[in-house]
């Protein structure tokens, strides 16, 4: 199906846009990695609120220490905000809980120094070595010590060096801490129990250092999931989790812990967990993704709207007025089917993106549930861009990770199915 | 002439030039560790021995639940075989190793078991009726709500953490638990976790992750092996190749003891020391209690399979722990033949008047197969799935007979879902 052929001047981008650079189309672009990643095409996201006003107008935050009789715009015009990355915004949520809850401790390897990604940097020094300490290189133990922590009603955040490493706790996580609560009845709990822990590609990590575990932990009723896309949404996510009355994991994509900057307000603020949210509102498609691919999700976007020449003939003109609604899903489990539903009973067709591979992967849930509530208004096959069923080939990454040219080519697809 | 012992730069290991291997704890080849007891096999003090300072009143409260155990033993293990619970573990020989270490712990110290440390929570009040309530899993099973297997209590008000199945998980679990009185300024030096496991869940990697947390961190636990001999049917001399548990404890570097588990004082003595060291030192204390289960594995074994009766009666006849305490009881004036009598009789009543009582009770509401899943806010998926249930059980709870007796048997018959 073959529209007219638009062929745009050599100029035309730098005259009409000239706020996007070329890089926009290279999500991936290819450059030497410094060691904790790094993802071009973040800098340059209008995802990422670049000014104080945009991040307190933030969709769901509440402040613990808010009067309610606040109203919004006074609570705008008075909070501070500061420009941080994410493992700044991850270490500003957990010296906050360490500072309002005497019960809250940190553990987990390396966290003493600063944790290999920084997101514990000054925390023992700041709360002391009871606080904020090392454990032996075990995650059952670190699991197992979260869990006793939690069973006694203290606060504890323990960190998994990277969620690749999560499954010698997976016993701990899926047979205890799951189901503590149903299993006494409701007599015991560790809703005190928060797991954080690196998750997704960070461009040279290989098969042990660029999993996305979510999946795996789906069918652990019982447990909570969230998967933060920013530092804004990792700080307020991160304080809603650790204060939730039930287990978290709490997966940040670790690529972004450098590359993704904005401005995050400095007060105690939380975000819900359980609630998707709509990050470009749309009419033609729904496109439901979390984490690191959300930035890939973006560019798609832009690529289907104003395809760079070498693209043109594969985006027939028809399509590139097509609006896509973007969803950041946010909380794996409970995951936010109603915000989802509606959206495709409106759009008709649901791409889901994710990075960890296709076969019973979040995505293969959120399709089954979605092709039951929404059949009758589906107007193509819910389609899954994923990693694929291998595992995480160094060399291979940017043919194996769900980039903007193959959303694209998903978003092409289904609309035209 | 000194001699000057080098060492390692950073450590005290003292350097050597004669190539030699050790396999042992002692050093010395073939030496295993010692075994602490202070009554004989004949319930006979032994010479030297320091005997704990206990009175007569404190003496038949431990006689009475060491006999309280085989008593409830013996009916619910009768019961399960007739169908009325689908499943029990009873604790026979053990008596000494559980009775004993709970009376050495203050009654908050926080507990962490495996499956076989009832004992424990009948030391400390747990009635009767709440244990029966949760074997049959009925209304009143404040452990949980009718949800686990039986022998899997669990009570906040008794400090006796909910049991789970899955082995030695409590281990690491224990390590944080403790960890959390030592951030108590209430409990910091005054309360311990106290974590039982059995020779076999010692294999486990959970064992190692608890030892090294709470020797590291350290944690204020009592980790308290019960060495009876199997794990299932597996004996112990293809469990580890070792020296039992105990010689596992100064590889973590923690103080260690190994006691005749079927010895009451001895392992009285031996709990309450390891007890004080550990509140001292803030760090995990190993007892290694050597005992022998006289009974099956559970319900689900016959021991017969592996074992030969012989073996089993002669370690009956040799060394009962019960029958080694009632001679020390009876050489100090404090026990005889009526007494004797009269406790089982007595004993042997409560626990039928439990069990008749339990036996006549429902249930739980059958709703609660959805609750207790989340704290706060329940998800979506969890509501509507007990919406289908429900209307899967209004379609055809009263026209399909298998469900219309298992509904019966729930408190209100099911109506929270139908109705």
């Amino acid at each position: 199906m073959q529209s007219t052929i638009f062929r745009p001047s050599r100029n035309f981008f730098p005259r009409r846009f000239p706020s996007l650079p070329t890089c926009r189309w290279n999500s991936t672009v290819a450059e030497p990695p410094p060691a904790g990643g790094h993802l071009p095409g973040v800098a340059t996201s209008k995802l990422l609120k670049q000014t104080r006003e945009a991040a307190l107008r933030t969709s769901g935050i509440t402040y613990p220490d808010e009067d309610r009789s606040s109203t919004s715009e006074t609570l705008v015009g008075g909070r501070e905000t500061r420009k941080m990355n994410t493992y700044q915004a991850v270490r500003d949520a957990m010296s906050i809980a360490l500072l309002k809850d005497d019960k809250a401790v940190v553990f987990g390897e390396d966290v003493a120094f600063g944790g290999v990604f920084r997101c514990t940097m000054g925390l023992a020094e700041e709360f002391g070595k009871e606080r904020v300490f090392n454990t032996p290189l075990t995650e059952q133990g670190i699991a197992g010590f979260g869990i006793g922590l939690a069973l006694m009603g203290h606060t504890a955040i323990a960190e998994i060096q990277f969620a690749d490493y999560i499954f010698p706790a997976f016993d701990q996580i899926v047979n205890e801490a799951a189901k503590i609560r149903y299993r006494s009845g409701g007599s015991y709990n560790v809703g005190g129990l928060t797991i954080r822990t690196p998750t997704m590609s960070v461009g040279h990590g290989g098969l042990y250092h660029s999993q996305s575990p979510e999946a795996f932990f789906m069918g652990a009723s019982g447990l909570k999931i969230v998967i933060p896309r920013s530092p804004l949404q990792a700080k307020g996510l991160l304080l809603g989790s650790i204060r939730d009355p039930n287990p978290v994991i709490f997966m940040e994509p670790k690529i972004l812990y450098r590359s993704a900057v904005e401005q995050v307000p400095i007060d105690d603020f939380e975000l819900p967990l359980g609630k998707a949210e709509v990050l470009v509102p749309g009419s033609d498609l729904t496109l439901l993704t979390w984490g690191t691919p959300v930035y890939h999700c973006e560019t798609a976007l832009h690529m289907l709207k104003s395809p760079p020449p070498s693209l043109e003939k594969h985006i027939p003109q028809s399509l590139r007025s097509a609006k896509v609604e973007l969803i950041d899903l946010r909380s794996i489990l409970p995951w936010d089917i109603e915000t989802v539903a509606e959206s495709v009973k409106r759009t008709g067709r649901l791409v889901v993106v994710h990075e960890a591979g296709l076969t019973a992967g979040a995505g293969a849930e959120i399709s089954a549930q979605i092709q039951k509530r929404c059949f009758l208004k589906l107007e193509a096959p819910v389609k899954r861009v994923t990693g694929w069923d291998t595992p995480a080939g160094l060399q291979y990454e940017k043919f194996n990770i769900p980039d903007a040219l193959r959303v694209v080519d998903a978003i092409v697809g289904t609309l035209t199915y | 002439m000194t001699r000057n012992v080098e060492h390692l730069p950073t450590s005290r290991s003292p350097i050597v030039s004669k190539l030699d291997f050790f396999n042992t704890v002692t050093g010395k080849p073939g030496e295993q560790i010692p075994t602490y007891r202070v009554l004989d096999g004949g319930g006979k003090p032994i010479d030297g021995a320091e005997i704990p300072e206990i009175d007569e009143t404190f003496a038949r409260r431990l006689y009475e639940k060491m006999q309280l155990l085989p008593a409830l033993d013996n009916i619910l293990y009768n019961v399960q075989r007739q169908g009325k619970i689908s499943f029990y573990m009873t604790a026979y020989g053990e008596e000494a190793t559980i009775i004993g270490s709970a009376a050495a712990l203050e009654d908050d110290d926080e507990v962490l078991g495996q499956y076989r440390e009832v004992g424990v929570l009948l030391w400390r009040g747990f009635t009767l009726d709440n244990v029966m309530a949760q074997c049959f899993g009925n209304e009143e099973d404040t452990s949980g709500k009718g949800r686990q297997m039986p022998v899997h209590f669990g009570s906040p008000e008794h400090h006796f953490h909910t049991i789970s199945s899955p082995l030695a998980t409590q281990i690491p679990q224990a390590a944080g638990v403790a960890y959390s009185l030592r951030r108590t300024p209430s409990r910091r030096s005054r309360s311990v976790a106290a974590c039982y496991f059995g020779e076999g869940a010692a294999s486990e990697g959970d064992f190692h992750a608890g030892m090294l947390l709470a020797s590291t961190i350290p944690s204020p636990v009592v980790y308290i092996a019960r060495n009876n001999g199997f794990a299932i049917s597996t004996p112990s001399t293809e469990q580890f190749y070792g020296d039992g548990i105990a010689s596992r404890g100064p590889g973590y570097g923690i103080a260690t003891i190994r006691v005749d588990g079927n010895d009451v004082l001895a392992v009285l003595n031996a709990i309450r020391e390891a007890r004080r060291r550990c509140l001292e030192q803030g760090r995990a204390v190993l007892v290694e209690a050597m005992t022998y289960r006289v009974g099956h594995h559970s319900t689900s074994d016959d021991s017969f399979a592996y074992r030969a009766r012989t073996e089993v009666e002669d370690r009956k006849r040799i060394d009962n722990p019960i029958v080694r305490f009632r001679h020390y009881m009876e050489s100090r004036g404090w026990w005889n033949a009526e007494a004797e009598t009269e406790l089982k009789a007595r004993l042997k009543a409560d626990v039928m008047k439990a069990f008749k009582r339990a036996d006549s009770l429902k249930r739980c509401q059958v709703g609660e197969l959805f609750n207790d899943v989340y704290g706060g806010e329940e998800p979506w998926n969890i509501k509507e799935q007990r919406e289908e249930l429900s209307r899967l059980l209004k379609k055809y709870g009263k026209d399909w007979e298998p469900w219309r007796t298992e509904l019966a048997k729930f408190k209100n018959g099911g109506q929270d879902l139908l109705g």
